[in-house]
């Protein structure tokens, strides 16, 4: 049962990973990925409160009763979210404003919450950061991937992440789907690279 | 009842140090915050309603606050035309299609007339709403109206155009015009009063 | 619990009529040719182009998917090309080749392929093929833009349901629908999309479906009942001149279309009675709720996609099984 350090921080990368393996967190992952750069810095925004509250609360879990622990990781995190609120708007601004009201709502995002539950809760200190840093990035990979695809088709452009933006399909000759970045884009998009993820066996 | 109390203390105690660790995160990031909010949504839009004014270079270290009370304040920008200042440009909100929505309105002081107004938040739909913001159509038609007044638009009987396919962007644009106009009449007192500084 | 199972009598198909999907495509088929061929008529050989297109693209791509997923070919069922050839018949005379490629391929794919084929699917495949397409290059599909260049007509080439739109916002909707009386649009002398312009082609297509058996009376009358009713409540009680009337919202816009051809759909239209009449009605009243009141002209498409998702509760109300339960010790 014990895995090793790099076990905990892979498994989150393709094994669970999030969306697509976990099928959680599907609130940003379809409201944000209109772009490449929203679907990442989503990613990264939680991928900080992941390991932050994944670390308070492994270190707090003997003081923590059990009883209370939803009400006290609901405190933990939502203090995270408010604080990495807070340094999105004081440095990356702009994408702040991209993201508006899904930032705040990572306080309800169920990987955040779920591996409190059922990871840092119960093991120690690295293991805890490890797992909590692989999920995440499996996240903001699973969301970049999706963001690219329906940027891509939907816009002709590929923003690379804190950087420029590129044309892939030129308006010469391409005309955008742009259902692809519009609500029910997400949905199909998702749909489909869940089913792609499927055709390829988990292990 | 140990456990009891136990319960009480630990939630206490983190609620707690996380009310501290965020009140001493605002105040530093506030600052931080206000010049990102600045440099992201109100220069841009300053400097096209403004491109006119002398001081176009030093009006955003001229700005000034007036409190609103009810700890609401609102930062007004002075624009100096042929040495004296003439106008003033403050932002007001409204609620969009997808999302808030402010407006930068610049307001003569002499006559209580539009300058220029501009979209500076939106989070509308690309290729509509998004319009209000990157065509100058629908700011263009509040030019030289007066600012103490109510806005409609047209289909809810009023005199301004909406964007096509964008109705209730445009609504959120006159609504935050029209409480630019109130907002200016209970505070035109104190603009005089702080404009004759410059 | 096991010895129960015994006595549970359930009845194959021990007889057969003979009866395919094949038969049940092409007789629909048959109906539409009116429809089409007048449309052809009046726009000429880039109608027949566009008709074309729809019909063989669907049919490869449904060929392609069988391929793909290592299936018999499902394309001499005819449904792929029923597919095709209504989702023409919505199209303007001019449209561009690709995007007819890629609206067919998403009508098949998201629209059947996706749910395991034909009878799986909970939307009407066409109807999504189309708002997907819509959504994405609606300037492509619009009738109006696509005529511009090139058609001289007679008669008004204004698309009725499109110029009644701007004018309900004035509060003009009623003269601007005078302009257009129901003989007009029932012969064809107007512009519109390929197959729905002639109403009468449609309607005697639809009596046909129905007399063969093939479209449920109950679900064609109910809708259309659903538009006629809401139509004439709007123009009765709305303000004086604001609201066209049922007879132009009857014959305009994709609603006949609607009537006898999106409702022959099976899988995604209830099967009893009661069921039957809400959906009727409740794709009715929202067509004409979202042409006077909502953002779109025309409001056939999404009426209908709300409508599809709503059909499996729809299909939650049925008669009581016979016999009745025996509780078991």
């Amino acid at each position: 049962m014990a895995k090793t350090l790099t076990q905990e921080f892979t498994k989150g990368l393709w094994q669970e990973i999030p969306p697509f393996r976990l099928v959680l967190g599907l609130c940003p992952a379809l409201g944000v990925t209109t772009t490449v750069q929203n679907g990442v810095g989503m990613g990264l925004a939680t991928t900080f409160v992941l390991v932050c509250a994944n670390l308070l609360v492994s270190v707090l879990r003997k003081v923590i009763p059990a009883k209370v622990r939803i009400a006290c990781f609901i405190v933990v995190i939502a203090t995270f979210v408010t604080l990495v609120g807070m340094l999105m708007q004081a440095f990356t601004y702009p994408l702040y404003g991209m993201l508006g009201i899904f930032i705040p709502l990572i306080v309800v995002n169920c990987i955040v919450l779920g591996r409190a539950e059922a990871f840092a809760y119960k093991n120690p200190v690295l293991p805890s950061i490890a797992d909590g840093l692989g999920i995440g990035l499996g996240f903001t990979m699973a969301l970049g991937a999706l963001g690219a695809v329906r940027e891509v088709i939907g816009t002709g452009c590929f923003t690379v992440p804190f950087g420029p933006t590129l044309t892939i399909l030129s308006a010469d000759w391409y005309t955008p789907f742009a259902f692809m970045v519009q609500a029910p884009g997400a949905f199909i998009g998702l749909g489909l690279m869940l089913c792609l993820m499927n055709l390829v066996p988990s292990k | 009842m140990n456990d009891m109390v136990k319960m009480v203390v630990v939630l206490t105690l983190l609620a707690a140090a996380s009310g501290f660790l965020l009140s001493f995160a605002e105040q530093k990031t506030a600052p931080l915050i206000e010049m990102q909010v600045l440099n992201n949504e109100q220069w841009p839009t300053l400097q096209t309603i403004f491109k006119d004014a002398d001081n176009l270079d030093t009006l955003v270290d001229q700005r000034f606050k007036i409190d609103l009370g009810d700890d609401e304040n609102v930062t007004i920008f002075p624009g100096v035309y042929n040495g004296e200042p003439k106008a003033v440009a403050f932002e007001a909100k409204s609620t969009g299609f997808g999302g808030p929505l402010g407006v930068m309105v610049a307001v003569n002081l002499d006559t209580d007339e539009m300058v220029a107004i501009g979209v500076t938040v939106s989070q509308e739909t690309p290729g509509f709403g998004s319009r209000a913001k990157d065509e100058p159509d629908l700011a263009n038609q509040f030019k030289g109206l007066g600012l103490l007044q109510s806005f409609s638009v047209k289909a809810d009987g009023g005199d301004i155009d909406a964007i096509t396919g964008a109705t209730v962007t445009s609504r959120a644009v006159c609504a935050a015009v029209t409480s630019a106009g109130e907002t200016y009449k209970s505070i035109k007192p104190e603009i005089l009063e702080k404009v004759k500084a410059i | 619990m096991e010895t129960n199972k015994k006595f549970v009598v359930s009845y194959a198909p021990h007889c057969h009529n003979g009866d395919r999907i094949s038969k049940k495509s092409y007789n629909m088929m048959l109906a539409a040719l009116p429809a089409v061929f007048f449309g052809i008529l009046q726009y000429g050989v880039a109608a027949l182009s566009v008709i074309c297109l729809c019909v063989s693209t669907a049919m490869a791509w449904e060929l392609l998917f069988n391929r793909i997923m290592k299936q018999p070919p499902t394309i001499g069922d005819g449904n792929a090309a029923l597919t095709g050839l209504i989702l023409g018949m919505l199209m303007p005379p001019v449209v561009p080749w690709w995007v007819i490629f890629t609206m067919t391929f998403v009508t098949i794919l998201l629209g059947k392929v996706v749910y395991g084929g034909m009878g799986g699917n909970p939307f009407n495949p066409v109807v999504l093929g189309y708002a997907i397409t819509r959504l994405s290059w609606g300037v492509f599909l619009d009738v109006d833009a696509s005529l511009a260049p090139g058609y001289i007509f007679d008669f008004n080439m204004a698309n009725p349901i499109v110029a009644i739109k701007s004018a309900v916002w004035t509060g003009a909707g009623a003269d601007a629908a005078a302009a257009f009386p129901p003989q007009v649009l029932l012969l064809g002398q107007h512009c519109a999309s390929i197959g729905t312009m002639f109403g009468l082609g449609l309607i005697v297509g639809g009596l046909y479906l129905i007399v063969r058996g093939y479209l449920r009376w109950e679900l064609c009358l109910s809708y259309l009942a659903g538009v006629i009713v809401t139509a004439a409540l709007f123009s009765a009680f709305g303000p004086e001149g604001k609201y066209a009337g049922a007879a132009f919202h009857v014959l305009t816009g994709f609603t006949l279309i609607a009537a006898f051809f999106f409702m022959a759909e099976d899988s995604s239209t209830p099967v009893n009675l009661i069921p039957m009449l809400i959906y009727g009605i409740g794709a009715g009243v929202l067509t004409v709720l979202i042409r006077n009141i909502g953002a779109y002209p025309d409001g056939v498409i999404y009426a209908f996609l709300l409508m599809n998702i709503l059909n499996p509760l729809l299909d939650n109300i049925r008669p009581k099984a016979l016999g009745k339960v025996v509780e078991n010790e």
